[in-house]
């Protein structure tokens, strides 16, 4: 489903973010990136969403070739993707219904369809209750949560979450992974980065990153 | 087509929504764009006024002969074959008008016929008028003009000639060079336009850029992001518009009383009146045309560089 064939990534001369990175990840899998603050899981998470592209070598995603994507397919490639970032990237100026509503939205779905399917994405992270709710209202944990619904709304086949729970107490933490999990469980392949050793204690597969290599990978613990 | 309507719907909804956020700033920009709007609006109510005065004037050369008061109608009329000698070669309609008809003419255009009626005799005398066509307003063809009118004069019975098309021509040429002048302001004055409304959009675009960032993220394709403010460049465009012909309208009130007082010297009941409804769409599609230019170049520049 993703595939990294020794990609190489060069913001400048001298910022090389990976180098020569291969990688296979297979429908429905839990993949969790590790590896300290630049190390370029963020780069390799940008490039599945064709946000960067490589500088070298070849990454495809769901059959596509990013680096021969042209510019007006990337929002259909994108429509197949959830998208979770370590700041949650919510509107403040709209309720949190709205903000789930969005990714339908942009996809010309009616209001009413647009409405139902994000109260049920809502009531799947357990924020329902607070549709009506402006972001800024919300805790970093709960505003976490609308944005995985926001994620999984438009039933995507892929899940890619940076640092989503970086800034997060323990308990709120475990709940976004709670839910990150229940959707792998139902066959979304989901790419989550993390520097938190406790949460790579029970991934099932771990890639190591570090300064633009991937240096480790292993399988094992609990899915 | 379902989904067209929708995403142009939600478009428009979109451009309204942000007219909601700041009424204020979007009323100032309306009233902006209006001011600019306004002179070349007036320039073109007033032509579209004048236009048709200036179409029942003729712009070709046209010689009036007269006879003398004691010649008589069998002389007047044995001119006819000389005159049209004389304008041999030249493209002219030559028309006799008997004293009689001169009358009459008189009496239906003047309002004098009262005066007239104490005259007793007719005073007007037998008279040709020639109306040359095919003349250029140039130096060579009103020589020509004038050569005729001096072989003319030298006919018997001939009082005088005279040839009646200078001042035609200059209102011609006047009319000409207000054309010119309304259409440079018109196009200098769209540029106005355009860049009130470019810069309008500028401020929405870096006002809204989080949105836009996070809509591209979530898969919205760049027409889907433009459109909105493709709409709300058009909405002010055509509120300004309108605001502008109402402000003319409203300006040919008191303007029509004091050409009122000028045209009844003339015996004229002469009035400016707003535009036929046809021209007033026109100028209305003018105004969104010109805001939808400003906001095209707007967005292509200003998203360009977010992305």
């Amino acid at each position: 489903m993703i595939e990294f064939h020794s990609v190489s990534k060069k913001y400048s001369a001298d910022a090389l973010a990976l180098q020569d990175v291969s990688l296979n990840i297979a429908k429905g899998e839990l993949i969790f990136l590790a590896g300290p603050s630049g190390a370029g899981k963020s780069t390799l998470m940008k490039m599945v969403a064709a946000i960067e592209r490589p500088t070298s070598g070849r990454v495809i995603v769901n059959g596509q070739d990013i680096g021969k994507l042209n510019k007006a397919s990337v929002p259909f490639l994108r429509r197949n993707l959830g998208l979770i970032f370590q700041h949650q990237r919510l509107l403040n100026d709209r309720h949190i219904l709205a903000n789930v509503m969005l990714p339908l939205i942009v996809t010309s779905a009616s209001k009413g369809q647009a409405e139902q399917r994000a109260r049920a994405a809502l009531d799947k992270v357990g924020m329902l209750d607070r549709a009506n709710a402006l972001p800024m209202e919300l805790s970093g944990g709960e505003q976490q949560r609308v944005a995985i619904a926001r994620a999984i709304v438009n039933r995507p086949q892929i899940i890619l979450a940076d640092e989503p729970t970086a800034n997060l107490d323990r308990a709120a933490a475990d709940r976004v992974l709670d839910a990150l999990r229940a959707f792998h469980a139902v066959g979304v392949t989901c790419v989550i980065s993390t520097h938190d050793e406790q949460v790579l204690e029970s991934a099932a597969r771990v890639i190591r990153l570090e300064h633009g290599h991937v240096v480790g990978s292993s399988v094992g613990g609990a899915a | 087509m379902n989904i067209w309507f929708r995403q142009h719907r939600f478009a428009l909804g979109a451009a309204f929504g942000q007219v909601r956020k700041a009424p204020g700033s979007f009323l100032f920009n309306v009233l902006v764009v209006a001011v600019a709007l306004a002179l070349p609006f007036a320039g073109v109510t007033l032509l579209d006024n004048v236009r048709p005065l200036s179409q029942e004037l003729s712009v070709d050369p046209e010689i009036s002969l007269f006879m003398k008061p004691d010649s008589s109608r069998e002389q007047a009329q044995a001119l006819d074959p000389k005159l049209r000698g004389i304008l041999a070669g030249s493209h002219a309609k030559v028309s006799f008008v008997p004293r009689e008809q001169a009358l009459d003419n008189l009496r239906a255009k003047s309002g004098l016929s009262d005066v007239l009626q104490t005259l007793g005799d007719n005073p007007l005398p037998d008279s040709y008028v020639m109306k040359l066509e095919g003349f250029a307003t140039n130096g060579a063809d009103a020589a020509r003009v004038d050569t005729i009118a001096d072989a003319m004069r030298g006919l018997p019975g001939v009082d005088s000639v005279q040839v009646d098309s200078a001042w035609i021509k200059r209102l011609a040429a006047l009319l000409n060079v207000l054309r010119l002048a309304l259409l440079l302001l018109a196009v200098t004055l769209g540029v106005v336009v355009i860049a009130v409304v470019f810069n309008t959009i500028r401020l929405q675009v870096l006002t809204q850029r989080e949105e836009i960032a996070v809509s591209k993220l979530l898969g919205a394709t760049d027409n889907f992001i433009h459109r909105p403010f493709y709409y709300t460049g058009a909405l002010l465009g055509l509120c300004a518009g309108a605001v502008a012909l109402g402000a003319v309208a409203l300006a040919l009130r008191p303007l029509n009383t004091a050409i009122a007082e000028f045209a009844r010297l003339y015996a004229s009941e002469f009035q400016l009146t707003v535009l036929h409804p046809l021209g007033l769409a026109g100028l209305l599609a003018i105004s969104a045309g010109l805001g939808l230019v400003g906001a095209m170049l707007s967005v292509q520049r200003h998203l360009a560089r977010l992305h």
